[in-house]
C-alpha cells in the first residue's frame, strides 16, 4: 500500500477548490464506509504518536521534526504545565496518549505513583540511560540532565568561599543573595537532594539561612536572577545551568551582558556532587500505541537526539555515549550527585514543609 | 410615576417546564464545582496543622488584602468613569466611552509581564532614571517595587474595573430622567441620591465578578510571587502532592466567596426597584467644556492609558525590535481558534442565562438557588475548576460508555479530548458573567408588563419572546461582550483541556511567556489584545442603539437634559 503524500501548497493553488474537493473526497469515502481502507492505518510506524507534554512546544519541536523525517510519523502534542496526570486519570482506558513527556522528576514520579504508566523493557533504554536516571520498575526515563548551579558576579572578589551548596547559608553572605520563590520545582528539588543530604534538620536551618541572606523577595525565574545580579541588585544567585547558556548564545546583545556579568560555579565538587534534576517520560498505561511511545523514547535517547538536547535548549545529555554541546564546554567538567533520581521525587513534599516553615 | 416594589411574577407553581430546564441545566453546570468537592474530600494526614502553623495565616491575610485593594480600586475607577460618561458630554466621550472597556481585553498577567519590564530596576525607566542622576545601585534611591501587593492590586484593579465599568454604566443609562427630575425638585445630589442607588444591583454584579477573578487569579501573582490562597493551592498540590488538600483550600477559598456574594444580596435587601412610568426617557448628558471637560477626559483617559495603552505600547516595542516569532500563518490559524471558542462559549453561556431566567420570575427557591450556584465556577482557580470538569465529563464519560457498548454496541471515544470539553469548562467557568448580566437587567424590567403578557394570554415562552428579551437585548449583549473577551484570553482551562495541537492565542503566548520570554510572546499577546477592540466597539454600537430606556423609550419625546447643579 503506497503513502500518498501531503499536498503542497504548490499542488492546493493549482485546484480551484483544494480543500472543498478533498471534504468531499473525504465524505465520500466514509459514506461508502471505505475510510478503514484510506492510508492511514497503512503499516504499525505510520500510527501517530500522541503526546500529553509538559514540555513547551517549542523545546519539542525539532525532535518531533527529526523523528519525522526518519520515520514518517506524526507526533500530535497537548502541551500544558499543571493537572495532565489528573486528566489522565478521569480519561482512563479512554485516554488517547501513548507517551507523558515533563521537566522535573517530582512530576513524573506522580504519573508512576498514580499508576498511570507502562513498564516498559527495552534494552535500547537500559543501555543508554544510567540505572540512577530511571524508574527502578522501568516506567520513566530521564532523558536529559540540568545542574542546578551558583552563578556569581564577576565583581565578587571572595567568590571561592561558595564550594558547597551549604556555604550559601553563611552569614558572610547577607542580603547578596537572589533567588526565584522556593516553592518552585528547581527550588523544592534542590532543597529535597539537601534533605538527603544532611538530613531534614540540617536543611531547615540551612534554608533559614539562605532565605535570611536574600537581597530581595524571592521572584521572577532564574533567567531575572542573572538581570538582577548584572543590575547590582545582588551577587549571588542560583539557577539552572541553561539559563545562562541561553543568554550567552541568545541573540540579544543586552541579554548577553547579563550573562557575562556573572560566573558560573558548580557545587559540592569535593563530596556529593553539584545537585541535578532531569527531564523524562514514560509510556501512558493506556496507550494504544505503546510501541511507537517505546520507540520514540529510544529515539530520544540515542546520542543523536541527546545531541539535540543541547543544541536545543543546552542541557546536559544522559547518555554517556553522548558529548554536551559545544557551548557548554566553558562550564568545564563537573561531578554530578548520584543519588538516586527517585530520592528527590520522594523528598519533595518534605521539601515543600521546609519551604512553607522559612517562608523561602 | 412609582418605584414599585419588586413583586413575584408567577405564582409559585412547583415545577413548570421551565423550572425543569432550569434544574437540568443548572445540575450540569454544578457537577464540575461537586468534583471539585468530591476531591477535596480525600485524605490529607495533617496537612492543615502544618499549614496552619507556616503559611495559611499569611495566605489569608495577602487574600483579603488583594480582595479589598481591588474591589476598592474597581469600584473607584468603574463607578467614577461610568458616571462622567453618563453624566457629561465632553470632547473625545465617544471614543472613550468604549475604549475604557479595551484594559478588559488584556491578560491581567501580560500586563503584570510589561508593567514589570517597564519599571523594574533593570527596567528602560529605572536605567534612565540612573543615568539622568547617576545612581549606581538600588541603595542610591527609593523606587516603588512593581512586584508586591500594591503592584498586584494596580495592575490586576486595571483588568478588571471594565466589569463594574459596564454593568455600572449601563444601570446609570436605564435609569429614567424622570428620577433625576424629582431629586432636582427635592434640591437632592443626582449621583448620591438616585444613580448610585439605582445601580447598587449593577455594581455588586461587576465587582463580584472581578472578585472571583481575583480569588482564582494565578498568572498576575505567581510572577509577582504574591503568597495568596491562590499560590498556597499549588504548592500544596504540586509541592505536596496532595490534590486533595490543593482542592479543601480550593473550597475555602469559594465559600468564603459565595458568602461575600450572599451577604450583599441580604444588605440589598428587598430594596429593589423597577420603573413603570410609561413616559420613559433617559438623561442626555450634559455638555461640559473648558476645565471640567479637560477633567473628564483626564479621569477617563488615565484608565485606558494605564490599562490598555502602554501595556500594548510595550508589547508593540517588542514587536518592532524584531525578537518576536516570525511565524503569521500559524498566529492567524491560532487566532481563528481563539476567536471561534470565544464566540461559541459567548453565544451558549447567553443563551442558558436567558433559559433560566424564569427562575428570577417564579416563587421557585430551589431553581433560583440552583441556577445562581450554576454560576458560581468562576471563583475557582482556572486549573482547579479544570480538574473538576475533566473528573466531572470523565464521569459523565464512563457512564456514556458502557451504555453505548453494552446496550447498542457502538463505540464511544468520550467528550474528553474533543474542542467540547474546553467550550464546556469556559461554559462552567463564565456562566457568573452571562447570569450576572442577564439578573441585573431582569431586575428592572417591571413586573407589571409581564404581568401584563401572562393577562394577554401569552405563556411564559411568548412573555419572554415579546417582553422580557427585548428589555434585556443590551444585558444580554453586553453580558456576551464580557464572556467573548473573557475566553480570548482564557488560559488554564483551555492549555489541560485543549485536544492534541489544538492552540489558542493565549496557550499559544503562554509556551513564551511561561520563561517570561517576553520578546516571544508579544505578538500573539498583541493579537489577543487587538481582537479585543473589534468586538469591543461593535458592542458598544449595538449597546447605543438598544440602550435607550428601559420600556420602549421612543413613546415620549425627548425631554431636556436637567440641569447641572
Amino acid at each position: 500500500m503506497t503513502i500518498q503524500p501531503l499536498p503542497t501548497p504548490a499542488r492546493r493553488r493549482g485546484r480551484l477548490f483544494p480543500r472543498a474537493r478533498r471534504a468531499v473526497q473525504l465524505a465520500l469515502l466514509a459514506v461508502l464506509g471505505l475510510a478503514p481502507l484510506g492510508p492511514a492505518p497503512a503499516a504499525q510506524e505510520l500510527k501517530p504518536l500522541d503526546i500529553y507534554s509538559h514540555r513547551q512546544p517549542f523545546l519539542i519541536a525539532p525532535f518531533v521534526e527529526a523523528y519525522r523525517k526518519e520515520t514518517g510519523v506524526e507526533v500530535n502534542i497537548v502541551y500544558a504545565s499543571r493537572g495532565l496526570a489528573q486528566r489522565l486519570i478521569a480519561e482512563g482506558d479512554r485516554s488517547k496518549a501513548d507517551l507523558v513527556l515533563t521537566v522535573d522528576i517530582g512530576r513524573l514520579a506522580v504519573y508512576a505513583d498514580q499508576d498511570l504508566l507502562a513498564p516498559v523493557d527495552s534494552d535500547i533504554l537500559r543501555r543508554n540511560i544510567p540505572a540512577h536516571l530511571r524508574d527502578p520498575d522501568n516506567r520513566w526515563f530521564s532523558l536529559s540532565k540540568r545542574a542546578r548551579v551558583v552563578a556569581v558576579s564577576k565583581r565578587l572578589d571572595d567568590a571561592d568561599a561558595i564550594r558547597r551548596i551549604e556555604d550559601l547559608a553563611d552569614p558572610r553572605w547577607k542580603g547578596r543573595i537572589c533567588s526565584r520563590p522556593g516553592s518552585h520545582v528547581y527550588n523544592r528539588a534542590l532543597l529535597a537532594s539537601i534533605v538527603a543530604a544532611d538530613g531534614e534538620a540540617a536543611a531547615t536551618a540551612w534554608a533559614r539561612g539562605l532565605v535570611d541572606n536574600l537581597a530581595r523577595r524571592p521572584q521572577g525565574n532564574d533567567r531575572a536572577q542573572l538581570k538582577a545580579i548584572f543590575q547590582g541588585e545582588c551577587d549571588i544567585a542560583i539557577i539552572n545551568h541553561y539559563y545562562w547558556a541561553k543568554l550567552t548564545h541568545g541573540d540579544n546583545p543586552a541579554q548577553r551582558q547579563w550573562a557575562d556579568a556573572v560566573r558560573i560555579l558548580f557545587t559540592n565538587q569535593r563530596d556529593r556532587g553539584n545537585h541535578i534534576n532531569i527531564s523524562g517520560g514514560g509510556v501512558a498505561k493506556h496507550a494504544d500505541n505503546k510501541e511507537g511511545a517505546v520507540r520514540f523514547l529510544e529515539f530520544l535517547s540515542r546520542p543523536e537526539a541527546q545531541k539535540l538536547y543541547g543544541t536545543v535548549n543546552f542541557e546536559y545529555p544522559v547518555n554517556p555515549d553522548a558529548e554536551p554541546a559545544e557551548e557548554l564546554r566553558a562550564l568545564g567538567d563537573f561531578k554530578e550527585d548520584a543519588l538516586p533520581i527517585t530520592r528527590i521525587a520522594e523528598l519533595a513534599p518534605a521539601a515543600q514543609r521546609i519551604i512553607d516553615q522559612v517562608g523561602w | 410615576m412609582t418605584a414599585t416594589t419588586y413583586r413575584r411574577i408567577f405564582p409559585a407553581r412547583t415545577f413548570s417546564r421551565w423550572t425543569i430546564i432550569s434544574l437540568l441545566l443548572a445540575v450540569v453546570l454544578i457537577g464540575p464545582i461537586l468534583a471539585v468537592f468530591v476531591a477535596a474530600s480525600g485524605d490529607t494526614g495533617g496537612l492543615w496543622r502544618h499549614l496552619f502553623a507556616t503559611v495559611l495565616p499569611r495566605y489569608v491575610a495577602n487574600t483579603l488584602v488583594l480582595m479589598a485593594g481591588v474591589g476598592t480600586l474597581t469600584v473607584l475607577i468603574g463607578v467614577s468613569t461610568a458616571w462622567i460618561v453618563s453624566r457629561w458630554d465632553f470632547p473625545g466621550r465617544s471614543v472613550l466611552q468604549w475604549s475604557l472597556l479595551l484594559p478588559a481585553a488584556v491578560p491581567a498577567y501580560i500586563v503584570a509581564y510589561t508593567y514589570t519590564d517597564f519599571l523594574e530596576f533593570a527596567g528602560p525607566l529605572q536605567t534612565g532614571l540612573r543615568e539622568v542622576f547617576g545612581w549606581q545601585t538600588k541603595r542610591d534611591y527609593w523606587f516603588p517595587e512593581i512586584r508586591s501587593m500594591p503592584g498586584a492590586i494596580a495592575v490586576l484593579s486595571l483588568a478588571l474595573y471594565p466589569y463594574v465599568y459596564m454593568m455600572t454604566r449601563m444601570a446609570f443609562r436605564l435609569i429614567p430622567g424622570s428620577f433625576f427630575e424629582v431629586a432636582r425638585i427635592h434640591d437632592r445630589n443626582y449621583f448620591r441620591a438616585v444613580a448610585l442607588p439605582l445601580a447598587r444591583p449593577a455594581i455588586a454584579a461587576g465587582v463580584a465578578l472581578a472578585l472571583m477573578e481575583t480569588v482564582s487569579d494565578f498568572g498576575t501573582v505567581e510572577y509577582f510571587a504574591l503568597e495568596t490562597l491562590t499560590l498556597g493551592i499549588f504548592n500544596v498540590w504540586l509541592g505536596m502532592n496532595s490534590l486533595p488538600g490543593a482542592a479543601q483550600i480550593a473550597c475555602v477559598a469559594f465559600l468564603f466567596v459565595i458568602a461575600l456574594l450572599a451577604m450583599e444580596t441580604y444588605a440589598r435587601g428587598k430594596r429593589q426597584f423597577a420603573d413603570t412610568s410609561r413616559r420613559q426617557t433617559t438623561v442626555s448628558p450634559t455638555r461640559v467644556s473648558g476645565p471640567r471637560a479637560a477633567a473628564c477626559v483626564a479621569a477617563c483617559a488615565a484608565p485606558v492609558l494605564l490599562g490598555f495603552l502602554i501595556p500594548a505600547a510595550i508589547l508593540l516595542g517588542f514587536v518592532l525590535e524584531g525578537q518576536s516569532i516570525d511565524d503569521y500563518a500559524r498566529i492567524g490559524e491560532v487566532a481563528m481558534n481563539s476567536v471561534l471558542v470565544a464566540l461559541a462559549v459567548a453565544v451558549m453561556v447567553m443563551t442558558v442565562a436567558v433559559l433560566v431566567i424564569e427562575s428570577s420570575f417564579s416563587g421557585n427557591r430551589i431553581a433560583r438557588t440552583a441556577t445562581a450556584l450554576a454560576a458560581t465556577g468562576y471563583a475557582f482557580p482556572g486549573t482547579i475548576l479544570a480538574i473538576g470538569v475533566v473528573t466531572f465529563v470523565g464521569f459523565l464519560d464512563d457512564g456514556l460508555q458502557r451504555l453505548a457498548e453494552g446496550l447498542f454496541q457502538v463505540s464511544y471515544g468520550g467528550i474528553t479530548g474533543t474542542i467540547g470539553l474546553v467550550l464546556f469548562a469556559c461554559m462552567v467557568r463564565f456562566q457568573a458573567i452571562g447570569h450576572g448580566a442577564v439578573v441585573t437587567g431582569t431586575k428592572r424590567i417591571p413586573p407589571n408588563l409581564v404581568n401584563a403578557g401572562r393577562v394577554l394570554g401569552r405563556g411564559f415562552a411568548g412573555t419572554l419572546a415579546r417582553v422580557v428579551l427585548p428589555l434585556l437585548r443590551s444585558s444580554i449583549f453586553a453580558g456576551g461582550l464580557l464572556v467573548f473577551v473573557d475566553v480570548m484570553k482564557e488560559l488554564p482551562m483551555t492549555l489541560l483541556l485543549r485536544p492534541f495541537d489544538f492552540d489558542t492565542l493565549a496557550t499559544f503566548v503562554y509556551q513564551f511567556a511561561k520563561d517570561e520570554l517576553l520578546e516571544e510572546a508579544a505578538l500573539p499577546a498583541l493579537v489577543i489584545v487587538l481582537a479585543g477592540i473589534g468586538p469591543v466597539i461593535l458592542m458598544n454600537a449595538m449597546l447605543a442603539n438598544t440602550g435607550r430606556g428601559v420600556v420602549a423609550g421612543d413613546q415620549g419625546a425627548p425631554r431636556p437634559a436637567p440641569r447641572r447643579r
